[in-house]
């Protein structure tokens, strides 16, 4: 088989000294961000996309991706020892998760999330092992206008998808594709709103502008709330669940993961949405449902393989076609063009290694993680008494020295400066920043393929209709569209006749 | 009329301005035609479609009831801005160990709990930290001390 040979050649770069290095710092810095409230894995990996741009880039992915899937588990374990969520997407695992730890279950709470997230990570591996090729041999047939429809898709799904504001998501949509185009026309070399500045010359820097919005303009939201950093330090006991346990939640694991890992590969899903959508699916049909809310462990299993399953298959999206799915995603395109390598399907045959490399990295680091949370579980817990006001001060320490790093250029600071005071506002205006990294990321490729496509049907903008796939893509967001303002119409009407 | 989604509008305001402005610049670029486009079609374009929602979401503001405005909290953001721009303006002549330390003390102060001397601790932790990762293991070529 194929895809065994191209694994056999993935375990040979995951396995190298060095790579299996990163993938440690990788999970191990991903448990401990997911520990801690406040931080997670998106300023994480904004935080790191500097420092991978000194190594390989498969060490630079394996290192990133690490963090994001590691971070699913390092959440749970906030979520069930203190109900705080570490991170968004353990949110539900506290419902469930705590009152087992208030019945003394902590242990086997913390177990099966563990083993869920695990037996998630593994068939997710294997699905992206199997799913990524042939999908990516589909993308490789896509002309500009294929492409440029299927951005328009991507990005609306994303926008759908996204809580808050259909209006709002969209024009940050736009906004971050016009951010994206600042700096120098690629086609023409003329210079595009750099207002008279040099330092805008190559554009706005990734790095900069998604730093200062999930770095800094996350930390002054954060100083307003208060972030609680009390601990409840009981003994945790016996992580392992009985096998009674296991039996009990065997069902739940494997729906959790079903369903995580095909809502991972939708635009906009990923780790956060899988895990609502588990334990609300579990709810309905688990029997008996009465035990959900007072410390069922199904709905700890459920929710946690779900979101590691999300946080896994939301990598094919990104790898096969190129288009990121959620901020996440954008920045390991972010670390991809950082290396010069255009994100695309051409990166599964013309860089396997780096393809499958990652992949099985994501194997090996799901196992790192099983052994680093398992037994070390009391480590992590007292990570929580770091306080947030020490962590804050060195999160912004970070990203300055990063953004600097990046170029040596001192104005990129500036720029940190102006969209951190720019993202704050977006934020207390509700205007959710996600929509805004996915078209900034997005904004010169979908240039670039708008301009080919009208090229080549010599100014015919039918031609987007014309190509039944491009034609699919667009029915596909305009249906979303519809859908999602559909209920709006109809409660606006009922609110008129109210009246 | 009486603006009722106050976070409506004010987005819709900050939307349209972003829009002026690239409308503004983009009629500076050539325009080019559909079939052979020029440098300032796409943006012109984008720049129309966002002005289009900003008013959007404008019109929706004085229609749709929403929350009132939440609190700005203005100073925080502001120092902590102004000490990322201070960053950049000291990291090139006075290197790390100054920099970090001005960027340090400034966040940490803005904080609801600050306290000098864990600052002090806190800042002398972050600068050998930085200093060992990024100068000593990443080898990247970043100035320490003030070069005199």
């Amino acid at each position: 088989m194929d895809v065994i040979t191209s694994l056999g050649l993935g375990f040979a770069v995951a396995l190298t000294l060095q790579n299996i290095c990163y993938c440690f710092i990788g999970v191990l810095l991903g448990t401990v961000i997911g520990v801690l409230p406040g931080i997670g894995p998106v300023t994480t990996v904004a935080m790191l996309l500097p420092i991978s741009f000194t190594l390989q880039p498969e060490s630079a992915l394996i290192l990133l991706a690490g963090i994001y899937y590691g971070a699913q588990y390092g959440g749970s374990t906030t979520a069930i020892l203190v109900n705080i969520p570490g991170e968004a997407s353990s949110v539900v695992t506290t419902i469930d998760g705590h009152q087992m730890a208030l019945k003394g279950r902590a242990g086997p709470a913390l177990g099966i999330a563990a083993l869920a997230s695990f037996f998630a990570g593994c068939v997710s591996t294997l699905l992206i092992a199997f799913a990524a090729p042939p999908l990516a041999a589909v993308a490789l047939q896509f002309g500009p206008a294929e492409y440029f429809s299927l951005m328009v898709c991507g990005l609306i799904a994303a926008v759908v998808l996204a809580r808050g504001s259909l209006v709002k998501a969209i024009a940050m949509v736009v906004l971050g594709l016009l951010l994206g185009l600042v700096g120098t026309d690629v086609n023409s070399g003329a210079r595009r709103f750099n207002f008279g500045m040099t330092g805008l010359a190559d554009g706005i820097e990734f790095v900069a502008l998604s730093m200062a919005i999930y770095g800094i303009a996350e930390v002054v939201c954060n100083l307003e709330k208060k972030l609680a950093t009390s601990v409840v330090s009981d003994a945790v006991g016996r992580v392992w669940p009985s096998l009674a346990d296991l039996r009990h939640c065997a069902g739940s694991i494997l729906r959790g993961t079903g369903l995580g890992a095909v809502l991972g590969v939708l635009p906009g899903g990923g780790a956060l949405l899988a895990s609502f959508a588990a334990y609300t699916f579990e709810k309905n049909v688990a029997r008996p449902p009465r035990e959900f809310g007072h410390g069922d462990i199904r709905g700890v299993a459920a929710p946690e393989a779900a979101n590691n399953a999300g946080a896994q298959t939301s990598f094919i999206p990104m790898l096969t076609l190129g288009i990121p799915g959620n901020p996440t995603m954008a920045m390991m395109i972010g670390a991809l063009m950082i290396h010069g390598i255009a994100p695309g399907p051409r990166v599964m045959t013309d860089r396997p290694a780096l393809f499958w490399g990652l992949i099985a990295s994501m194997w090996l680091g799901n196992l790192m993680l099983v052994i680093l949370n398992l037994p070390m579980v009391g480590v992590w817990v007292r990570l929580l008494r770091v306080p947030y006001r020490l962590l804050y001060p060195a999160i912004i320490v970070f990203c300055c020295i990063g953004v600097y790093i990046i170029n040596s250029k001192p104005f990129d600071a500036f720029v940190m400066a102006f969209f951190a005071v720019f993202g704050y506002v977006a934020l207390k205006l509700d205007c959710e920043p996600a929509p805004l990294i996915l078209g900034f990321v997005l904004g010169p490729m979908m240039e670039e393929n708008l301009r080919r496509a009208l090229l080549i049907s010599r100014g015919d903008p039918m031609v987007f209709l014309q190509e039944p796939i491009s034609l699919a893509f667009l029915l596909v967001a305009a249906g979303l569209l519809l859908l999602l303002a559909a209920p709006v119409i109809r409660t606006k009407r009922e609110e008129a006749l109210k009246e | 009329m009486k603006i009722r989604a106050p976070k409506d509008f004010w987005s819709g305001v900050m939307f349209c301005g972003f829009a002026a402005v690239a409308i503004a610049a983009a009629r500076g670029y050539s325009l080019g035609s559909a079939g052979k486009m020029g440098p300032g079609y796409f943006p012109l374009l984008l720049g129309f479609v966002l002005a289009a929602l900003g008013a959007v979401l404008i019109a929706r503001s004085v229609v749709v009831d929403d929350e009132p405005l939440p609190r700005f909290y203005v100073l925080p953001l502001v120092i902590i801005a102004a000490a990322v721009c201070l960053f950049g303006l000291l990291i090139e002549p006075l290197g790390l160990v100054v920099s970090l330390a001005v960027l340090t003390v400034l966040s940490a102060w803005v904080g609801p709990q600050f306290r000098l001397l864990e600052t002090v601790v806190l800042a002398a932790v972050l600068i050998v930290f930085s200093i060992g990762v990024f100068v000593y293991v990443l080898g990247l070529p970043l100035t320490i001390w003030p070069s005199l």
